[in-house]
């Protein structure tokens, strides 16, 4: 049952220059013996939210919308009614700041005052509860009679702890309680707090930037953008798969979820509060329609126990493949199935990889999937339309294909000018003037000299990289919406593979298209994939995310293929014989 | 070959006067009412003193009516008990409070600010010899010891600036080597340093510029100071008989036995205790909105006392 | 072994002391010509004081001036050490005695200026900070902040004409009426009052300001620090608030501001004694100045510099006591 019930909270903050807008209606439920997380970066209001419901925000603060405790309307309560349910109901364990703590009182003074205040007790009795609290918090209770300067971080932040459960609340709101720990102490808190879920039925509200921390204590996780909710859901399945492009980029920027892939920041910055007609997130979104411009998203059920607000409901499917079956013939009336039903699906701005060895149809199923090759039966669809009608690489915001051999993917006649714009060229877009310009435009992109000179040298003197660079210039200069890269790396040395992959990424996430990877090599698409699909003999026989798939495989051929690694890597997992 | 070390030291520029003229310009724009009403005020002061011979019809050291005449048509504030008249005395008593306020604000101001630089700059033992110095002579009570050393040395207004001098550089130099201490710690200073700047060039492109304003307030802080220490121990009766100060007319009108019994207290004691407030208010405001124009570079150096 | 802080808080003392020591006894000796050898010294046609030989000799002896410096220096060290201050010329009366009469006074309207000025303040401060925003609170702050620009003998010297001389409220001068007979105790204390009133007003103004600006600005400040929203947050309710945790913060500068403000008043209260002609020991420095009574004005530069030296070391260690963050 609902023990707290906030329904459309606004709050905004007067300052000389202006309202700031910190919480812009945000609704939410927290049940009885769970522990719900808020996660988003400075500016989203999640410490507004923690400070409205206790009713301390500072003067210059206005709120509208209610806080419902247990039934009862908080927000209208005068102040002290307020205070008969601040400390005996909710607490918080507030961020641990310098002052957070008066520095003229000692500190088991600080945590008997409410139990004197609220439950009455004397302050022999207080003190006698103070100890049992600093030992369960983990505190010497030798430190009841120091002064907050006197105490470390982590130590203050205990104490905090120990002081919100002095009166034995039904609801904890935790804020940013992990800024000042080190890892130990963050475990430790770990403990704790599930502890006291499990043993004591508190009910939490835990908000932090720390996504880490949150998704290994909380059930429920709530996204903040902006002061306005993105996504809800169970928290695995929000990490795990995430169906909001910000949830998505936000879990990508931390290192320690998914530690063996790379971090990469979203692009843009963090709105400064102003007013914005449209989806708060839409300046930084690589999936925007008009209407994200200009309607904002409510936030909408979007089953299994989420929801997300966004206008095309979370991060759309961009393609969709369904029972895709192709074979060649060989001359001797044989033939060979190399994809043998394959169901898949791309969505946008993602990045799924397709691991498997030789033989497997890889290359095959990417070169249907980008519609060069019509598959004996089943259909894939793009966007709107089905892709094998073949046009999809004739305009912008098409399907790009890069291919493995880099000398074979372009020609040596051609001029690096005449290969970039050939597609320009062949469809007739844009003058010479912007073809030029455009061309320019997209050997910055890969790092390329645009001067008139590189312009002008013909592809046979350039190196592997060069000319692979060149090949993913010309996919680009088309604004892909999704690009397919067919093992792009293997025909070129270490360091330039390296430089190009990183490259490839970069433009990835900068430009938010999507991004089919072919690969035989596991350890590399672990870096850059969300999403890995394993083949075998033209099957897809495992694909989820991408660390459930490499580091906890079901299927037999996957442990297998895993298990071949032959890494320097001290990892248990990888050398465990399955 | 030994490779010269380039040493940085930027060719004398002339000192902008278009430009200080424009930056005076520009602070007093921003000041309040009050603090335009002060500064006009100051500069009447200003005028006063300086065209006293005009302003005033007689000379303030010369009989020139009856004694203690009422405020009438011949004597605009009427006479003192000798027949001087004090309009003449109080225009001419500016002269003498400008002048100490002026002379001890600027030797006690930069003497002071240049001590505490340096002190700040260099360190070591001076800087420590100089903090004891600046701390004894902060803990001595000033006015006691004022009474008794301008009783002993006798008065007059050079042996009175000299005091005061003694007493009021060390605020300015305290200010003056603790703004210094925290530009000296910055980044960038390491950084010109490494560059191969001189100490001159760092504490005239980094440091003066920055302790000026601050050095500019405290300037009128003092003499505020200065005017008041003269004022009162002419008022006791130590000041320089020599000199037309205010303090020495109220001292004058206080001993006159009968003055609270008789109506002359109002136009001989009032003018020149109206007169020393009013130059008091002039400086303090202009004081006030000074500070609070070079607010924002003051509150960032504010951490550092 | 005393803190680093304490020790050279004392040595600091110390050398103060010595510098005032210092200037007490070399002043004299700076005169041109001997100290008591002119009989007639018309200081602005004031009394000439006349010694007799006997006097004369008493002096030299006591100021040992036919000895050498160092020895003379001893001397007077060494009577200091005794308490022994000398004779008064004017007053005719050992130096310690003269000080012993008047110092009381001083005292006592300097002690009630202090309370006075910091209670009001605290008041005044309290109020103006709650009442930040309204536009009675920055009339006030104007008028104090003008008030404070006003030197404090001027202060006095405009009550003294307008209650004293015209409204005729208040006496004169003097701390008592003069050949009064009292009824009772509290006639005499009555009557003391009415004579201190203004000048314990005049000082009190002095220091007003300053108590009432460090009271509202720390109570500004301390009203934004976390603390204050941690203990809302606990739910005290908004007078346990104010006065555990924000009062008690805020009045840690005051309070101990207050000892300061004892000596900043001891330096300025010869001029107001002066205005009123309150025979405190302000006015007695005056006289001793103007009739060139060395021993007396040594006696009570001593007096007046240790009191405010002793003063601001006091202050200094109750702050350290009281602020749980100074290590003691």
């Amino acid at each position: 049952m609902t023990l707290l019930q906030i329904e459309d909270l606004k709050c905004h903050y007067i300052t000389d220059t202006g309202a700031v807008k910190a919480v812009d209606g945000i609704s939410f439920g927290l049940e009885r013996g769970e522990i719900l997380g808020i996660v988003g970066e400075s500016g989203s209001g999640k410490t507004t939210i923690a400070l409205s419901i206790m009713g301390v925000l500072p003067a210059n603060a206005q709120c509208s919308g209610t806080i419902r405790y247990d039934g009862t309307e908080l927000s209208s309560l005068p102040e002290h009614e307020k205070d008969t349910f601040r400390w005996n109901d909710i607490a918080i364990v507030f961020q641990n700041s310098l002052e957070v703590l008066n520095p003229v009182m000692t500190v088991g003074m600080q945590v008997c005052e409410p139990m004197v205040s609220h439950k009455g007790l004397s302050i022999r009795e207080a003190r006698k509860k103070c100890a049992e609290l600093f030992s369960r918090v983990g505190l010497d209770t030798v430190w009841m009679d120091a002064y907050p300067h006197q105490l470390s971080g982590g130590m203050r932040q205990r104490a905090l702890l120990a002081m919100a459960l002095s009166c034995g609340p039904e609801v904890l709101i935790l804020d940013e309680v992990t800024s000042s720990l080190d890892a130990f102490a963050r475990k430790e808190l770990q403990e704790m707090l599930l502890d006291l879920q499990g043993g004591q039925g508190y009910s939490m509200i835990v908000i932090s930037h720390d996504i880490t921390f949150v998704s290994s204590i909380a059930s429920r996780m709530i996204v903040l953008y902006a002061g306005k909710v993105m996504e809800t859901g169970p928290t695995q399945d929000v990490i795990r798969s995430p169906r909001h492009p910000y949830t998505r980029g936000l879990i990508n920027s931390t290192p320690d979820i998914f530690i063996y892939k790379d971090m990469w920041g979203i692009p843009g910055e963090s709105p400064t509060g102003e007013h914005h007609a449209g989806c708060p997130f839409g300046a930084r979104c690589t999936q925007s329609i008009d209407v994200c411009r200009q309607v904002s998203p409510q936030l909408t059920a979007c089953g299994d126990g989420r929801e997300i607000a966004c206008h095309r409901g979370g991060i759309a499917t961009l393609m969709a493949a369904k029972s895709i079956e192709f074979s060649y013939h060989l001359p001797d009336r044989r033939s060979v199935r190399a994809v043998d039903g394959v169901d898949l699906d791309v969505g946008e701005g993602e990045v799924l990889a397709i691991v498997g060895q030789t033989g497997s149809g890889k290359s095959t199923l990417a070169h249907v999937l980008a519609g060069v090759i019509h598959p004996d039966s089943g259909e894939v669809s793009f966007m709107d339309g089905k892709v094998h009608g073949g046009n999809n690489g004739h305009g912008f915001g098409g399907i790009q294909i890069v291919f493995q051999d880099p000398f074979s993917a372009t020609s040596n006649r051609f001029t690096v000018l005449d290969a970039v714009r050939e597609p320009l060229d062949i469809n007739d877009i844009g003058n010479q003037e912007e073809q030029l310009d455009m061309t320019k435009n997209a050997l910055e992109l890969v790092r390329l000299p645009s001067s008139d000179l590189f312009l002008s040298k013909y592809c046979s003197e350039l190196s592997g990289g060069q000319r692979q660079r060149v090949a993913l210039a010309r996919a680009m200069i088309m604004r892909p919406k999704l690009l397919i890269a067919d093992e792009i790396t293997s025909a070129l040395d270490v360091s330039t593979a390296a430089n190009t992959l990183r490259l490839l990424k970069g433009l990835q996430n900068r430009r938010g298209f999507a991004m089919i990877y072919i690969s035989h090599d596991l350890s590399l698409t672990l870096k850059i994939a969300d999403r890995i699909a394993v083949m075998k003999s033209g099957r897809i026989v495992e694909v989820g995310n991408a660390h459930d798939v490499m580091l906890a495989p079901y299927d037999e051929y996957t442990k297998q293929l895993v298990g071949s690694r032959i890494g320097f890597c001290c990892h248990s997992h990888h050398n465990k014989k399955t | 070959m030994s490779v010269e070390q380039p040493v940085i030291t930027s060719a004398p520029h002339p000192v902008n006067i278009r430009k200080m003229l424009d930056g005076v310009g520009n602070t007093t724009s921003k000041f309040t009412i009050e603090g335009k009403m002060a500064m006009i005020g100051l500069l009447i002061f200003v005028m006063m003193a300086i065209f006293a011979p005009f302003f005033a019809m007689y000379p303030p050291g010369k009989i020139t009516g009856e004694s203690l005449e009422p405020p009438g048509s011949a004597h605009l504030l009427g006479t003192d008990e000798l027949g001087m008249d004090i309009w003449a005395q109080i225009c001419y008593g500016a002269r003498t409070s400008l002048v100490i306020g002026l002379a001890v604000a600027t030797i006690a101001g930069f003497g002071g600010g240049i001590l505490g630089i340096l002190a700040g700059y260099q360190g070591g033992s001076i800087d420590q010899v100089l903090m004891r110095v600046i701390d004894v002579t902060m803990s001595l009570p000033s006015f006691p010891l004022l009474i008794v050393i301008s009783a002993f040395l006798g008065p007059s207004i050079f042996t009175v600036i000299i005091i005061l001098v003694l007493f009021s550089w060390a605020k300015p130099a305290r200010i003056a080597r603790s703004q210094t201490l925290a530009i000296r710690s910055q980044a960038y200073i390491t950084a010109a340093r490494h560059y191969g700047a001189n100490p001159w060039y760092v504490i005239r492109k980094h440091i003066l510029p920055e302790i000026l304003p601050i050095l500019i307030v405290s300037l009128i802080g003092i003499s505020s100071y200065a005017i008041i220490a003269e004022a009162g121990l002419a008022f006791l009766g130590l000041g320089d008989p020599t000199s037309k100060s205010w303090g020495m007319m109220m001292n004058y009108a206080i001993r006159f036995s009968a003055i609270y019994f008789t109506p002359y207290w109002l136009w001989w004691l009032i003018p020149p205790l109206i007169a020393l407030i009013a130059l008091l208010l002039c400086l303090a405001f202009l004081s006030r909105d000074l500070e609070r124009v070079l607010d924002p570079k003051l509150r960032a150096l504010e951490g550092v006392k | 072994m005393l803190e680093k802080d304490t020790r050279e808080f004392i040595a600091r003392f110390l050398i103060t002391l010595f510098v005032i020591l210092a200037i007490n006894f070399f002043l004299p000796r700076m005169m041109p010509g001997e100290p008591f050898s002119t009989t007639s010294s018309s200081v602005q046609g004031e009394d000439v004081i006349v010694l007799t030989e006997e006097q004369r000799m008493y002096y030299r002896d006591y100021y040992g001036l036919d000895r050498p410096v160092h020895v003379q220096f001893a001397t007077y060290l060494e009577n200091l050490a005794t308490g022994d201050l000398g004779k008064s010329i004017y007053y005719k009366m050992p130096v310690r005695e003269v000080i012993g009469i008047h110092l009381p006074w001083t005292m006592f309207i300097v002690f009630s200026a202090t309370i006075l000025s910091t209670i009001l303040g605290i008041a005044l401060g309290t109020l103006s900070a709650r009442n930040r925003r309204k536009r009675s609170d920055r009339l006030m702050m104007s008028g104090l902040i003008a008030c404070a620009e006003i030197p404090s003998f001027l202060l006095g010297l405009i009550l003294l004409l307008l209650f004293s001389v015209h409204l005729k409220i208040f006496p004169l001068a003097g701390a008592v009426t003069p050949f009064a007979h009292y009824g009772s105790l509290l006639d005499q204390a009555g009557d003391i009052v009415y004579h201190a009133f203004l000048p314990v007003l005049t000082l009190c103004f002095a220091q007003l300001t300053i108590v009432y600006l460090l009271t509202r600005n720390t109570l500004i400040t301390v009203t934004t620090k976390d603390y204050i929203r941690t203990a809302r947050a606990k739910g005290l309710g908004e007078h346990v608030v104010w006065t555990r945790h924000a009062l008690r913060n805020a009045l840690l500068p005051v309070v101990t501001r207050t000892g300061f403000a004892i000596g900043m008043l001891m330096g300025g209260v010869v001029l107001v004694e002066s205005v009123f002609s309150y025979p405190g020991i302000g006015m007695t420095l005056q006289t001793a100045v103007i009739s060139r009574d060395y021993p007396l004005i040594q006696g009570i530069l001593l007096v007046v510099a240790v009191s405010i030296l002793l003063c601001n070391l006091v202050v200094d260690q109750i702050y350290r006591r009281l602020d749980p963050r100074v290590v003691v």
